[in-house]
């Protein structure tokens, strides 16, 4: 489909320092992004999510493969595509001289917006990210989430039809999340078509119509955090703390992910009394909750998120 | 939306739209440095104030020399202010991912931090014109050299940017340049005291062969026609060559490889 606002075909990025070994950063990801869905690229620090990322935003060029954007190469037709896209990009900073307003202001201005396109847009940006408070202060007096909250801002207010948005929410507190997250809706609900990295797995099952879940330049599995979490194989999840020794014995009672010395059970409701008087004979702590997607990356990526990519 | 055709035909030639946008944020930027603006002037006088004392007959040619230094390290700030957006803020992919084309990103920095250090430097001009009491074509001839000796540099500046990934090596680099092209060759002193038979390496280092330009328009006869075409041909070539390159590196430089 050449509109298809992204499409991926067996990218591979290979870094081959000068010195030091080569790293393959990306090993044959395929991927498609359709007008209007938020989709999120969920793995672990180092697994290729802002590689892939930088090659669809024109901003690195891949060893092979191909990516389109609405139906233009990004890598012979990057000045086509520079048009239809914006970026967040990772530990990007807002100018620590200009204020958000000015930020946000003369970034539409450098994209051709007329003065009271710009300004418009930029207000109701800034509204939307809650920094009308702010909006004129200088920006390197601002909190680390009020200036990542001025970037996505300087992004949103764009309206452009595809969005590059790396780990948007780092360093945010949990409201302002929730504010971006609704931003963000609202801009697919408009028209505007979303890709996002992220390694907070709320953040993915929040927002993502979506997700690739990203482990080692390869994308292992694609799908919606609700067919994710099925294949899980149950509904609640046991946390055994300090509870590796026992490892075969809860075996039995259903899938089991290793994490270091803890050990998740997933189970069905039937079996859980049995398994916590184990866990209470043994002396152990155990808690239960309902399966998430934390659990489907572990029984995907078989370790947890929080670890780094090696 | 674009149809590829229609952006095939010129995608060739550079493309400067939102330049003078993206240079009014970076001429913002600068302006909240007001005391760096004045401060970029301390090496000019503290050499000047050294020839006034010294040597008292070569000081209009140590203001013209000024100038011509000041363009230069004007052009050369692009060095640290590229690597900055890039290596600390990574702002260069906010606006390289967009419709502003990464020539007119790097000539919206060039053009920005040109106008934000410009102030002290026509102060100079005036200056020098109080002192010098030049004609009417020393100064055209004045201003054409300042802004391809700055161009020159700002070009050089850019390409160099992209090379480094840590603002502190950036530093070393950005003092040697500055004292190989600025204040090493005879841009602060007359050319007939460097020495005779490095005489063409001086007219072919564009600022040291502008502030020979600018000697010899004060001075007819002190450049022979086959040198003043030399060192014209220099300056030109530097600038608008180099400028071309600049161009290709910035599309270039654009997409990592």
């Amino acid at each position: 489909m050449p509109n298809e606002p992204l499409l991926a075909e067996d990218v591979r990025k290979v870094y081959a320092p000068r010195r030091g070994p080569r790293i393959d950063a990306l090993n044959g990801v395929s991927m498609s992004v359709h007008r209007g869905e938020r989709v999120a690229l969920l793995g672990r620090n180092g697994a290729g999510k802002t590689t892939f990322l930088k090659i669809a935003a024109t901003l690195l060029a891949p060893t092979s493969g191909r990516v389109e954007v609405f139906g233009h190469d990004v890598g012979r037709a990057a000045d086509l595509v520079r048009p239809e896209i914006a970026v967040v990009p990772q530990e990007g900073k807002p100018f620590f001289h200009l204020t958000p307003r000015e930020q946000v202001y003369t970034y539409l201005r450098s994209r051709g917006m007329s003065r009271e396109v710009a300004h418009d847009r930029g207000e109701r940006a800034l509204a939307a990210m809650e920094l009308a408070e702010v909006a004129d202060r200088l920006a390197i007096t601002l909190s680390g989430g009020q200036k990542q909250r001025t970037m996505v801002a300087t992004v949103i207010a764009t309206g452009a039809p595809l969005l590059f948005l790396d780990e948007p929410t780092i360093g945010m507190d949990p409201f302002a999340r929730r504010g971006v997250w609704q931003s963000l809706r609202d801009l697919t609900r408009e028209g505007s078509t979303i890709l996002l990295t992220t390694h907070y797995l709320d953040e993915a099952e929040a927002l993502a119509d979506r997700l690739y879940i990203v482990e080692r330049g390869r994308v292992l599995v694609e799908g919606t955090a609700a067919t994710l979490k099925q294949e899980v194989g149950g509904t609640l999840r046991v946390t055994v703390p300090q509870g590796a020794r026992l490892t075969e014995t809860l075996r039995t009672f259903g899938r089991v992910v290793p994490d270091g010395d803890t050990v998740h059970v997933i189970v069905d409701p039937g079996r859980l009394t049995e398994i916590l008087g184990i866990a209470v004979r043994e002396r152990l702590t155990a808690t239960v909750g309902p399966v998430t997607l934390e659990e489907a990356f572990l029984r995907v990526v078989g370790r947890s998120i929080d670890d780094e990519a090696g | 939306m674009m149809r590829p055709a229609e952006g095939v035909r010129h995608r060739w030639l550079p493309r400067f739209g939102g330049v003078l946008a993206f240079a009014a944020t970076e001429l913002r930027v600068q302006l909240h440095e007001a005391l760096a603006i004045f401060t970029s002037m301390v090496v000019q006088v503290v050499l000047l104030v050294f020839v006034a004392i010294l040597a008292p007959s070569y000081f209009g040619i140590a203001l013209l020399g000024a100038i011509v230094f000041s363009a230069f390290s004007l052009g050369q700030r692009v060095l640290n202010e590229a690597a900055y957006i890039r290596v600390d803020h990574k702002l260069n992919e906010l606006y390289l991912a967009s419709p502003l084309t990464p020539e007119a990103y790097f000539l919206g920095i060039a053009v920005g931090v040109f106008l934000a250090y410009l102030p002290p430097v026509v102060g100079l001009v005036v200056i020098a014109e109080a002192v010098l009491r030049f004609p009417v074509v020393t100064a055209l001839l004045l201003a054409g050299l300042v802004l391809a000796v700055w161009l020159f540099a700002a070009s050089m500046g850019y390409i160099l940017s992209t090379a480094f990934h840590d603002m502190r090596a950036i530093w070393s680099y950005a003092s040697l340049l500055y004292n190989l092209f600025g204040v090493l060759p005879p841009v602060f002193y007359p050319l007939g005291l460097w020495p005779a038979g490095l005489r063409p390496v001086a007219l072919l280092l564009p600022p040291s062969a502008a502030a020979a330009l600018l000697q010899n328009s004060l001075d007819p006869g002190l450049l022979a026609p086959p040198e003043i075409a030399l060192a014209a041909g220099a300056v030109g070539v530097a600038a608008f060559g180099l400028f071309l390159i600049t161009v290709y590196w910035a599309r270039r430089s654009a997409q990592e490889r």
